[in-house]
């Protein structure tokens, strides 16, 4: 039974369900938009790169650099397309 | 009859109405055709069901020509109307419809499919690989792309065809102020034909990452290849903002959605934001493989390496990421501040950098080069000076103080075509006369294609180059008339005759075809251009499974190696090669979406709705299927090898000898 | 076809490897996809005409079920690839089914939560934050409703046909999409709820 409950998974487990615990914070104490935004900012990607890593195995195989490069580019459009958006079309607006 | 009453077109002609005889007329004479000569079998054995990138990429080719003439009909039917001031071939309508129509046809169904029959055709040949990484869903790609298209093909007889522009701007393509369904056509259309895009760029980026022949690092990839993964890469990252954005307009126009509308809240301007979120690194989808041919060809007929080859390809990379960061410089006018339209701008100029630097490439592998000037080599040559004047007039346009006014001018029409039309068609151009002996086994003849080129980049200059000056005089595009008063009359009558010599280009091609079919040689060998990459290492037509053994690469130009300094591409015996099966999935399952779009574009609810359980009932039968391919036996392989071996011996035994 | 017995049953053949990472790249395209949807999100999330807020409609106990029912479930496909690695396939399809089951939890929530919000006045005509919202969670939602059906199939094929390398790669494509719906709820999660009841 033992050998189907791998420690590094279950350690991620615990800390994804820690990380959402900490998020909720913004929700059940009085925090200001920009404290609650950078949180949840820090704890959504740390979250996202915890599924990659433990549960994903992006790395494991020689194609581990390809599939890194694809996520990080992958990410730096969609950051460009969400943050230029709103520049355009509220910050700036 | 009243449920049949809203297949009729909202705003007839007599035109219109003769293309509806002449659709009718072209299916029964193919219908008839097929089953007089007995050739369903053959098209269903050997084309509907077939896996193979070559036979894909053929029809991806046959499909953008045809596409092309449909995009050229327009295009002609416009400058006609504007030849003269007041006139009256065309309504306001039929002119909103008609620019629609040319701008989506050109750009989505003419110079992807024609990008895509490129890729097709020469990817797996450049890196020595069999097929691609997903031949099936290769197949289903081009399937959509074709149903899409088709679909967006019989709005102007069934229903209506779009007339929002290209762009199909909310509010105007809301369902109040576009009441006909032709948007619907648009966003449904589009969104088939884009799926089919998305799954092709990743299926190349698959094949090229994982697939190259040994000894292949990504530093000695042919270039084309190279623009191929780059433009892969933005298709993988571009097309979902369009799919979303479609899924939008289109719940908007069926669902009483308020995305864009300008009530209950609704965005109109995020529509155009989403629209060139996508729709600048579409330019450079266009465009970069556009680039790789060049760099082909140029180096080709110069009889030299391609100068520079870091830094094209390092260009391309800066290419692909700053494509995405320039978008905005499409609607500096819409109300932004002054740091966004500054932001934007700087970084549009910025992107002029690489592109200069690829310019400079090609004219330094000219330099000292022999230069053989071929058709192709025609084509590569006219472009570069003509590209860089669109691309200079394009650092006008990036200056946003300065684009309030060219903005919706006829500049920007005369700036984005001559980027276009240099860039890309005389690529495909290019592309089409250079490869067209390596899938046909003839040569198209060079005095024609010759004649054609002189043909149309006069026509192109004489169309386009006027409208820079009639725009900067305040020509607003997209009008379907003009007063004499203004007197833009004499310049748009001289854009109207380029306009005509180009439609006698492109008919020229097609003579071309058909004399090049009946009266060229068929000894040409596999290498008629003493060419320098990968594809031409194999024979002509190639077989099916493109290389018997696979080949050993040290250098970019392996071929080129292996002719003129001993390099040995192909060692070790003939095995058996594994190929995948054929399918008629990707057809049938196309259907079913042509099915689907065309039921979402009238609202009829229930064969949407059968026919998208259809397309899930394709998918569940492809989850269980088991499908292990089928083998080529060595044997086959040799007598296939020896058969060629027998044509090649005509052209140069010890090549020959030397290859099998 | 080739098999590589030093890899593990999923990587073991070519064209096993080359289905991952075209799914790998696929998942990038996904991550557009989403980034595209929270973008017209949050541009419209305070255009809400003459409909309700976000902060007026947003319950905190349907999401917190939501989330850990989901994050649990991607623990759980975790252990259903590590157990297909050990070759237990027992235990394996025991953790998928218990992953497609939680998947079916998830969805049963979240039809209760729309349904809430349908009463409360916010429809998908509404407003434009309604649009935007329900076009976001109902994306993520289709694409678990088609995970589930999916991974049934899945199940199936190994329950029938055995751990065999075709199989196998299935699965782990498969717990690559579950793992992926996890992370895209966690933004969801973040930026969409918790934000909108800050």
């Amino acid at each position: 039974m033992k050998e189907l409950f791998p420690a590094k998974q279950v350690m991620g487990f615990v800390f994804s369900l820690v990380l959402t615990v900490v998020a909720l914070f913004v929700y059940y104490t009085d925090m200001s938009f920009k404290a609650g935004m950078t949180l949840l900012l820090v704890t959504a990607f740390i979250q996202a790169f915890l599924q990659l890593v433990v549960f994903m195995h992006a790395g494991e195989s020689k194609d581990g650099k390809a599939i890194y490069t694809n996520v990080l580019y992958g990410v730096i459009i969609a950051v460009v397309t969400v943050f230029g958006s709103l520049l355009i079309l509220l910050w700036d607006m | 009859m009243e449920f049949f009453q809203r297949f009729a077109i909202p705003h007839p002609s007599p035109a219109i109405y003769a293309s509806m005889v002449a659709i009718a007329l072209v299916s029964i004479g193919i219908v008839v055709g097929l089953t007089y000569f007995k050739k369903w079998g053959y098209l269903w054995r050997e084309w509907l069901t077939t896996v193979d990138h070559k036979k894909i990429g053929i029809m991806y080719l046959l499909s953008a020509l045809l596409m092309l003439f449909r995009g050229g009909a327009d295009a002609i039917m416009m400058r006609a109307q504007l030849a003269t001031p007041e006139a009256k071939l065309l309504d306001a309508q039929h002119y909103n419809e008609i620019f629609t129509t040319h701008g989506v046809v050109m750009i989505l169904f003419m110079a992807m499919p024609f990008i895509f029959a490129f890729m097709n055709l020469i990817v797996p040949l450049q890196i020595g690989a069999r097929d691609v990484a997903f031949p099936r869903l290769n197949a289903l790609s081009f399937w959509l792309f074709f149903v899409g298209a088709m679909l967006f093909n019989i709005s102007f007889v069934i229903g209506g065809s779009p007339d929002a522009g290209w762009t199909s701007y909310f509010p105007l393509a809301g369902n109040d102020f576009s009441t006909s369904v032709g948007t619907n056509y648009y966003m449904l259309a589009i969104q088939i034909s884009g799926i089919g895009s998305l799954m092709t760029g990743i299926n190349f980026c698959t094949t090229i990452l994982k697939m190259r022949a040994p000894g292949m690092t990504l530093m000695k990839m042919p270039m084309f290849t190279w623009s191929a993964f780059i433009a892969n890469v933005i298709v993988v990252f571009a097309f979902p903002v369009l799919t979303v954005a479609l899924i939008m307009g289109t719940a908007d126009r069926l669902f009483g959605a308020n995305f864009f509308t300008t009530s209950n809240g609704g965005m109109d301007m995020l529509w155009a934001n989403f629209f060139w979120v996508w729709g600048h690194p579409e330019v450079y989808i266009l465009i970069l493989p556009a680039f790789g041919l060049y760099s082909e060809i140029i180096s080709t007929f110069s009889g030299r390496n391609l100068y520079g080859y870091k830094s094209m390809v390092w260009s391309m990379i800066l290419i692909s990421l700053l494509s995405f960061l320039v978008w905005t410089h499409h609607f500096f006018t819409m109300g932004q501040g002054a740091l966004t339209n500054s932001i934007f701008s700087i970084t549009t100029m910025a992107i002029a950098v690489p592109t200069g630097v690829k310019i400079f490439n090609w004219l330094f592998t000219m330099w000292k080069g022999k230069i053989r000037f071929t058709t192709p080599m025609l084509y590569s040559v006219g472009f570069i000076p003509l590209f860089t004047i669109g691309g200079v007039t394009g650092v006008m346009l990036a200056m946003s103080a300065a684009d309030y006014q060219y903005h919706n001018t006829m500049f920007l029409v005369a700036h984005f075509h001559n980027t276009i039309i240099p860039g890309v068609v005389f690529a495909m151009l290019a592309g089409l006369t250079y490869y067209w002996p390596k899938f046909f086994g003839f040569m198209l003849n060079e005095k024609i294609g010759k004649t054609t080129f002189w043909f149309i980049a006069v026509g192109f200059v004489l169309a386009f180059f006027p409208m820079y000056i009639t725009g900067l005089d305040g020509q607003a595009r997209r009008m379907y008339t003009y007063s004499e008063s203004t007197g833009f009359g004499p310049l748009n009558m001289v854009s109207f005759f380029g306009g005509a010599l180009m439609a006698i280009a492109f008919l020229l091609i097609v003579y071309n075809i058909w004399y090049s079919f009946k009266n060229s040689p068929r000894d040409i060998g596999s290498d008629p251009w003493d060419a320098r990459s990968l594809e031409w290492a194999t024979h002509t037509p190639v077989p099916e499974y493109n290389f018997a053994r696979l080949p050993q690469i040290s250098s970019s130009q392996a071929f080129w190696d292996s002719k003129k300094n001993g390099h040995v591409l192909f060692k070790g015996e003939i095995e058996d090669i594994h190929m995948p099966n054929n399918s008629g999935v990707p057809f049938v399952m196309s259907c079913i979406f042509f099915v689907a779009g065309f039921s979402f574009v009238f609202a009829l609810w229930v064969p949407a709705v059968i026919a998208l359980i259809g397309v899930f009932v394709c998918m569940t039968l492809r989850s269980f299927e088991q499908d292990h391919g089928y083998h080529i036996h060595a044997k086959e392989v040799k007598e296939t090898e020896a058969k060629y071996g027998e044509v090649l011996n005509n052209e140069d035994r010890s090549r020959a000898t030397s290859r099998v | 076809m080739k098999i590589d017995h030093a890899q593990p049953l999923e990587y073991s053949t070519d064209q096993n490897q080359l289905n991952i990472l075209g799914f790998w790249i696929f998942l990038g395209a996904e991550i557009m996809l989403f980034a595209t949807l929270f973008t017209a999100y949050f541009t419209l999330s305070h255009r809400t005409g003459s409909g309700p807020t976000p902060a007026e409609i947003f319950e905190i106990t349907p999401v917190l079920i939501e989330t850990f029912v989901l994050l649990t479930s991607s623990f759980t496909i975790g252990l259903g690839v590590h157990a297909m690695r050990l070759g237990r396939k027992n235990a394996m399809v025991t953790f998928f089914g218990i992953t497609l089951l939680l998947g079916l939890c998830f969805l049963g929530v979240e039809i209760f939560e729309f349904m809430t919000y349908y009463h409360e006045g916010a429809t998908y005509q509404t407003s434009a934050f309604t649009s935007a919202l329900m076009t976001t969670l109902g994306t993520h939602g289709a694409h678990v409703t088609l995970g589930f059906f999916w991974g049934l199939f899945i199940i199936i094929q190994v329950v029938k046909r055995g751990l065999t390398p075709q199989t196998a790669n299935k699965a782990f494509i498969f717990s690559l999409y579950w793992h992926f719906l996890d992370v895209v709820w966690i933004f969801i999660f973040s930026f969409i709820y918790l934000k909108g009841m800050m």
